[in-house]
């Protein structure tokens, strides 16, 4: 049983209390973002307010507060994640940022052509167009593991596609379609027989499971703090020290160089040489005081309450007819969401009839292209639930997919 | 106008839309995507004359985008391509007569993406 009291947490967050028409808002698409609680406004009002400067540059009183601020929120991030050491963590616009950083900044230079990048059927394009484009550039080749009926990869096919070969192997850690949650450590563990390198896009896991850097023993991985309860605009790329010492910064200028010279510069040490320009120094403030809010409520409270709604949703769902629900039946096997279609009415129609009603899912194909035309699906319903979501969200969820039913079967 | 998409009148067209289905023989076809929902559509027209004689859409789209092929279709069928090229956006909501949500717009345009498209396509390869 989770402790979550989602009545009295809900009250921190101004949002969940405006109506849409008569209806109370039901909100059901934090996989796309999540919703604010007050204390995180309160602490970008209060970093303008009160401690606003650019960071590591101008020697006064601003400019100490505004860098001592943005460096406690990297720490607190590293600790949050299990990090080493906290210059581990860079601080990025987004996931989508911080896995281009990975592409163009270290696996280019670390590829050749006939090399191989797998991945899985069911990436968000964030962590799929990025490798594309360097295999392109490179002429390497992007290949690709099966994602199975349950929404899962196979472990003895991770393992036949494995070679000297294949130099990356880029995953996401729980799917924003099908909410799967990858085994990483078994995962990197095979991996790593051979040397390749894993990317791990964790931006649906690190608001929904404790997550550790560490044990998780992967290379790379990258999140966004506005699906964490954060703002948006900031984003993190965690690196273990010695590959981000040999990754190159993909963005050049201020703040990121040590000593100036035409022909050799020489940059700042990690992560000064990721952060080029002005940082999103209110975001990262904002991100730390979501971590802190995220680290209050527990997150083994976090993950037993999205299990609960997780094991309700699916059993509900299922009653209604016609709906399919892709992925796993098991709702151990999932962060907080569930993705379904309706057969012969268009996801859109759904999201549109459900609108109307206050709830709010997403519809589409959730940026997960490759996975929807593999499947043939023009597009699906995702309802996606974090810690202010109860039962009776999925109750109000249910009846208004009947009603949705009811006005667009043909 | 009214807001309300879902609304009979325009569910007895997404319900039973003429003009869904394929040309024996099209003088000109397009495919147009929309990126954001997943709608994809093929128009088909078929030209004689410098005159559009009959059209028609298929794909898998959602009830806007179907509801607007349907009305766009009905409504050139008979004109020349230089009258089915003064449709604007303005022109083709007003078909529709309903006030869309933002996200919705890109739905009820992709059919006019369409057929500008294809009537370019047949100009180029005339």
């Amino acid at each position: 049983m989770s402790q979550i009291n989602v009545k009295t947490l809900k009250q921190d967050f101004p949002i969940l209390s405006r109506k849409i028409g008569e209806h109370n808002l039901v909100y059901l698409d934090s996989a796309a973002t999540s919703q604010k609680p007050q204390k995180v406004i309160d602490a970008i009002v209060d970093y303008y307010s009160n401690h606003n400067a650019n960071v590591h540059r101008g020697a006064h009183v601003l400019g100490d507060e505004a860098t001592e601020l943005y460096e406690a929120a990297r720490k607190k991030t590293a600790t949050f994640i299990g990090a080493r050491i906290p210059q581990e963590v860079i601080f990025t616009k987004n996931t989508t940022e911080a896995l281009n950083m990975v592409a163009r900044g270290y696996a280019l230079k670390n590829l050749t052509k006939d090399d191989i990048i797998l991945t899985t059927g069911a990436e968000h394009n964030s962590n799929l167009l990025p490798w594309l484009a360097i295999c392109k550039q490179i002429g390497a080749k992007l290949e690709f593991l099966t994602i199975t009926d349950a929404g899962d990869i196979s472990l003895a096919e991770l393992k036949a596609k494995l070679n000297p070969k294949v130099k990356f192997l880029v995953i996401f850690h729980a799917s924003n379609v099908l909410g799967t949650i990858l085994p990483v450590k078994e995962i990197c563990d095979l991996a790593h027989q051979y040397d390749t390198k894993v990317v791990v896009d964790g931006s649906q896991a690190v608001p929904h499971l404790l997550v550790n850097m560490q044990s998780l023993g992967c290379d790379f991985y990258a999140f966004s703090g506005h699906k964490m309860l954060g703002p948006m605009g900031i984003g993190v790329l965690w690196g273990r020290e010695e590959l981000l010492n040999q990754t190159e910064p993909v963005a050049f200028g201020g703040g990121m160089i040590l000593e100036f010279d035409l022909v050799n510069p020489r940059w700042m040490q990690v992560p000064d040489k990721f952060e080029a320009g002005t940082p999103n120094v209110a975001g990262a403030v904002g991100l730390g005081v979501a971590i802190d809010y995220l680290t209050s409520v527990g997150m083994e409270n976090v993950r037993a309450h999205e299990l609960e709604l997780n094991d309700y949703a699916l059993k509900q769902l299922a009653n209604v007819p016609d709906l399919v629900i892709l992925g796993s039946q098991d709702p151990k096997k999932r962060t907080g969401l569930v993705s379904f279609t309706v057969n012969s009415i268009h996801a859109h129609d759904i999201a549109a009839v459900l609108s109307e009603q206050g709830i709010c899912v997403r519809s589409g194909m959730h940026c997960a292209m490759k996975f929807h035309k593999d499947l043939d699906l023009a597009a699906s319903v995702r309802a996606s639930f974090y810690v202010y979501n109860s039962n009776e969200d999925i109750d109000r969820l249910v009846q208004g997919l009947y009603k949705a039913i009811k006005v667009l079967k043909k | 106008m009214t807001n309300n998409f879902y609304r009979e009148q325009l569910m007895e067209i997404y319900k039973n839309p003429a003009h869904l289905g394929t040309l024996a023989t099209p003088t000109v076809q397009v495919h147009e995507v929309n990126p954001m929902c997943g709608d994809e559509i093929t128009l088909q027209l078929s030209i004689q004359d410098g005159k559009i004689v009959d059209a028609k859409f298929a794909g898998s789209a959602c009830a806007v985008s179907i509801v607007s092929s349907e009305l766009l279709l009905e409504d050139i069928k008979g004109k020349t391509l230089q009258e089915a090229k003064q449709i604007t956006k303005e022109k083709l909501l007003n078909l529709i007569g309903i006030t869309l949500t933002t996200s919705r717009v890109r739905c009820a345009t992709l059919s006019l993406e369409a057929l500008n498209n294809a009537i370019k396509k047949y100009e180029n390869t005339k």
